[in-house]
């Protein structure tokens, strides 16, 4: 108990101090997963709009596969990303193995299949009713996309920031593509992961404080939204 | 406005919803649609207002030429209505806004019917906080706002409070005598069929049964099934 203590009290002096490298790994935590988020984001939400509006042969199919990406494990997104990036693979050229991109490109593979299902199971519970009200009340097409989207808004929301959720607190798919490279590509759940197993309890429980906390934020902001409509 | 329909048949996978060989609608009346439950009242409905299309047949709305000026000249309002996630005035002043009306014309037409339609207490009311009645209020002024051409009303005070009934239908008879709407509703409100209705069309599996004045077909109808229906046999 005492250790665990004396962690914490470490963990905060560390956190009050403004340690330059723990704040360096939780910035660039935040780097590659806001922007892997903003990347899924633009890929996923006209994805999710489309297959929630669009009837065609073999959606069911895609529909499962999609469910299936849901829950893809971190480390198979990891591992698929570290193959085709590895010197031997096909994109071995770019050299952008063990970097911050490769990171976020990894992340980008894990969340947009998340943030696309949630959007598409929005809109098929309400896309048809919104484009026939739109269609009632003489929207055209453009002002009909623009209703759907706003009256989704909720749902667009808890998309994303599910997806930033689990993002920021992924380790699998980082930990190999970026190799946990002090000072270039550690982040905070690969850092907590190393410092445990070095016995190192007081950093590894101040950037789970922060981890925490943005957990707590993420989930809040989604709470108020689906509380206030 | 009239209309007027040929062959129409829709299915649902094999299932044949409504097989209608011909059909006009009166311009400027108000005509109700009955019949029992699965009669093919509500495809009908949704068909009419361009909702969805129809298998086979044709339809001529009378003055209605192009393509898209059936947006925005019909309107529907759904058993069950959505409203936009937002207030009530900026519910109804949804359509004139996409139809590039100003401010104050918005303020002053948006006012008239929330005044017309006993709104006032919940004008500023976000949608979700209203209850079924108000909200069924709020979509049938926001069908009525942009002085449709045809209205189709879809069992639009199914499980509401007298007292809206009561707004609504003057609503109704309003927007028939002062806009010359078309007004089509479907009902299983005899009563409400009675008071509202110039003409009634009676549906059966799919089919037009019968067809006339309201008056003549509650009180004399033509078939047996028809006086089943309104003897509440059916």
């Amino acid at each position: 108990m005492e250790y665990i203590l004396k962690g914490l009290t470490e963990a905060f002096s560390l956190l009050l101090s403004m340690d330059k490298e723990v704040y360096g790994i939780i910035f660039l935590s935040l780097y590659v997963s806001i922007s892997a988020t903003v990347l899924s984001t633009l890929i996923a939400v006209p994805s999710g709009i489309l297959l929630g509006t669009i009837d065609f042969k073999g959606k069911k199919l895609v529909v499962r596969i999609l469910y299936t990406f849901m829950s893809m494990p971190p480390v198979i997104a990891g591992l698929i990303i570290f193959l085709l990036l590895s010197r031997r693979g096909p994109l071995g050229f770019l050299g952008i193995l063990f970097t911050p991109t490769a990171m976020i490109i990894a992340q980008t593979c894990l969340v947009t299949p998340i943030i696309t299902g949630i959007v598409y199971n929005g809109t098929k519970e309400k896309g048809k009713l919104i484009g026939s009200l739109a269609k009632t009340l003489g929207a055209n097409k453009l002002q009909a996309l623009l209703m759907l989207i706003c009256e989704l808004r909720v749902n667009l929301l808890t998309g994303v920031i599910t997806g930033l959720g689990r993002a920021i607190s992924e380790v699998g798919a980082v930990m190999i593509v970026g190799g946990n490279i002090k000072g270039h590509t550690r982040v905070m759940t690969t850092t907590i992961a190393m410092l445990q197993g070095m016995g190192e309890y007081s950093t590894a429980i101040a950037i789970g404080l922060v981890l925490l906390l943005l957990a707590f934020t993420i989930n809040s902001i989604i709470y108020h939204f689906q509380q206030v409509e | 406005m009239s209309i007027k329909f040929n062959d129409i048949t829709k299915y649902y996978s094999n299932y044949k919803a409504l097989d209608i060989s011909e059909c006009t609608i009166r311009a400027g009346a108000i005509t109700g649609i009955i019949g029992p439950n699965g009669a093919g009242k509500s495809t009908l409905a949704r068909i009419l207002a361009g909702l969805d299309k129809a298998d086979t047949g044709s339809i001529q709305y009378e003055g209605l030429l192009q393509a898209g000026d059936y947006n925005k000249k019909i309107t529907m309002v759904f058993q069950k209505p959505y409203l936009l996630k937002t207030t009530v005035y900026k519910n109804i002043a949804y359509p004139l806004k996409i139809r590039g009306y100003d401010k104050k014309d918005i303020d002053s037409r948006v006012n008239n019917i929330i005044n017309d339609m006993e709104l006032q207490n919940i004008k500023y009311q976000k949608a979700w906080k209203l209850s079924g009645g108000e909200a069924q209020k709020a979509a049938l002024a926001r069908a009525l706002i942009f002085n449709p051409s045809i209205v189709v009303l879809d069992e639009p005070t199914a499980n509401i409070d007298p007292s809206s009934i009561a707004v609504m239908e003057r609503m109704i008879r309003k927007a028939k005598e002062q806009l010359r709407s078309t007004i089509i509703i479907v009902t299983h409100n005899m009563h409400q069929a009675k008071r509202l209705c110039d003409d009634l069309i009676f549906m059966d599996k799919g089919k037009i049964v019968e067809k006339g004045e309201s008056l003549q077909l509650i009180y004399d109808p033509r078939y047996e099934t028809t006086k089943r229906f309104i003897n509440g046999e059916l």
